[in-house]
């Protein structure tokens, strides 16, 4: 059970990983920052300025969605014009993810944020403990994927997203603004990114530097079951969330984290493609 | 009291120029994107503390941080080397994200308590205590490292490096073994990272597992960047810009918990802002593929 949870919170950083680069062929590794930005963003709005469970989410996904929109259009597109090689926005994710980081350190402190929502009275299922936030966030994320996995196959912008994947040149002779379809892709991204901020919050409480390390779990997920598919990317990360839980039975449990980056590392070295994923071209 | 605090600012400069200029030859001139170079610096910083406190004298630890993170450098282009671009940039930072969890489990590391009183140098008998005797120290071996390296880069085994980043294949044709540039570009640049992480560890006294992740990672990667890929002078001065520069910040009197988020904001916008105007840096040849 606790695999399922701890999967489902890798999962929906993973989708948000998998689909922006699906669409747009870098490793945005700040997407990690989202996370943290949106629990902080939906503290502000909920324990400071009071504004109830309902509208509160509302803000902090606004503005996650809004993040993504300007890290793209604010950042990436303009290097992107510039004519810089992948290596270079990769250098450039990580210099955004130490920049959100320390924006949120040095506006909200270091200490430990709590988000006191509802009862947290234990239900007993199928001999699991679990809690009804927790039954929320492996429900919620369920829904989320399909969704995305709907909107992916079965609307024009998943269609086109997927043309703009295949190829960006030819998706523009048939008339596909791409610039749209990638900016979609970072939306939807931090949007669902947003939602994991705000359900860890509840769940695990809020620190400045949790999204770098739910970034590289979710990461970690994606390249597991291939980064080029949202359903492997998701896949992946409950298999992460598994392969966590059971490892600490045999290793200490200040290894948990490491078990991660090693699969991280194993995959990109022996696997880059990941499980589920189609062979592709190694050198990225 | 001024003059201490200039002398300890130039240690720093000191240390942070062998590390990028180490750091350059992997990045810049072989075309290797490693941003596993902190964990390098880290096991250097670490050998050189754990030996010397059983009794090592310092010279040897010092030597030994060097080749045990040489070999650690080795052992990651060998698992590596068919990566390119982004995908070796991720695996090299897997790696020292790898050492950073091994430093804060092992039981000989302390954990997160890392470990407290390191001895100062002592060689043939002198005590290297006050800091300028360690600026000395570290100015000794920055020049000799400086000079090891522009040696490097100018032999033929540099140009072929060069070679190797611009059109790995071409070279390959021409009968030349590849992997084997690779190795030692790689254990040459990890060795002068582990001396600059002894040289680190023994300065400050007290080292941890937090001293060897992002943010020491991001500032070196910054000062590389900055200064310029494949050049040896810039990275001296992305060293002295990236180091002073956030120390206008302490004239301010800001708190430690503002000061320490403002530095890393610093380097963050340096960093994306060198590669958004300027991707080759101050002095740099080439370009980040």
């Amino acid at each position: 059970m606790n695999s399922l949870i701890i999967g489902s919170i890798y999962a929906l950083v993973a989708a948000g990983f998998s689909l922006i680069y699906k669409a747009n062929k870098f490793f945005h590794f700040a997407h990690g920052s989202v996370v943290t930005f949106s629990g902080y963003m939906f503290y502000l709005a909920f324990s400071s300025l009071n504004l109830g469970l309902v509208f509160s989410s509302i803000f902090a996904l606004v503005l996650a969605g809004a993040l993504g929109w300007g890290f793209y259009e604010g950042v990436y597109l303009p290097i992107q014009k510039r004519g810089a090689s992948k290596a270079i926005l990769l250098i450039v994710s990580v210099g955004l993810m130490i920049l959100i980081e320390n924006l949120i350190l040095l506006f909200f402190g270091a200490n430990v944020k709590v988000l006191k929502i509802g009862s947290y009275e234990s239900l007993n299922i199928l001999g699991a403990i679990v809690t009804p936030l927790q039954l929320v966030i492996i429900g919620v994320s369920v829904i989320l994927f399909l969704i995305l996995y709907y909107i992916i196959n079965k609307t024009k912008i998943g269609r086109d997203l997927r043309a703009v994947s295949d190829s960006k040149e030819l998706s523009s002779i048939v008339g596909i603004n791409s610039r749209r379809v990638l900016n979609f892709s970072f939306i939807i991204g931090s949007f669902i990114a947003g939602i994991g901020g705000i359900l860890i919050g509840m769940e695990q409480n809020l620190t400045p530097t949790m999204g770098m390390i739910l970034g590289i779990k979710g990461f970690t997920g994606a390249v597991i079951g291939g980064m080029a598919s949202v359903p492997a990317a998701v896949l992946g990360s409950y298999i992460l969330g598994i392969v966590e839980n059971f490892g600490i039975w045999y290793l200490p449990s200040g290894y948990k984290d490491a078990i991660a980056f090693i699969l991280l590392f194993l995959f990109l070295l022996l696997k880059p493609e990941g499980l589920f994923g189609k062979k592709m071209e190694r050198k990225g | 009291m001024i003059a201490n605090y200039f002398i300890h600012i130039l240690i720093l400069v000191g240390i942070y120029s062998i590390l990028s200029v180490s750091l350059n030859l992997a990045l810049g001139y072989t075309g290797l994107l490693n941003l596993g170079h902190v964990a390098f610096f880290g096991v250097g910083a670490y050998v050189s503390a754990l030996l010397n406190m059983v009794g090592v004298p310092f010279i040897i630890s010092f030597l030994a941080a060097g080749v045990v993170a040489g070999a650690f450098g080795l052992f990651l282009i060998y698992v590596s080397k068919k990566l390119k671009g982004d995908y070796l940039a991720l695996a090299t930072l897997g790696f020292a994200f790898i050492v950073y969890s091994l430093l804060l489990n092992l039981k000989f590391t302390r954990g997160p308590l890392g470990i407290p009183g390191i001895p100062k140098p002592e060689i043939f008998g002198i005590v290297i205590s006050s800091n300028l005797s360690y600026l000395i120290l570290v100015l000794v071996i920055g020049v000799l490292t400086f000079l090891f390296f522009n040696k490097v880069v100018k032999s033929s085994f540099g140009k072929m490096l060069g070679a190797l980043r611009d059109d790995e294949l071409n070279l390959r044709v021409l009968g030349k073994n590849t992997t084997k540039l690779k190795y030692y570009s790689m254990g040459i640049s990890a060795f002068f990272a582990g001396i600059a992480g002894s040289l680190f560890a023994h300065y400050i006294t007290y080292i941890d597992p937090s001293s060897f992740y992002m943010s020491e990672l991001i500032l070196i990667v910054t000062i590389v960047i900055i200064g310029g890929l494949a050049s040896i002078e810039g990275s001296l001065i992305g060293a002295f810009i990236v180091i002073l520069i956030p120390e206008v910040l302490r004239f301010f009197a800001l708190p430690s918990s503002i000061l320490g988020p403002m530095r890393q904001i610093f380097y963050a916008l340096v960093l994306i802002g060198v590669l958004w105007w300027r991707p080759k840096g101050i002095l740099g040849k080439v370009d980040l593929q």
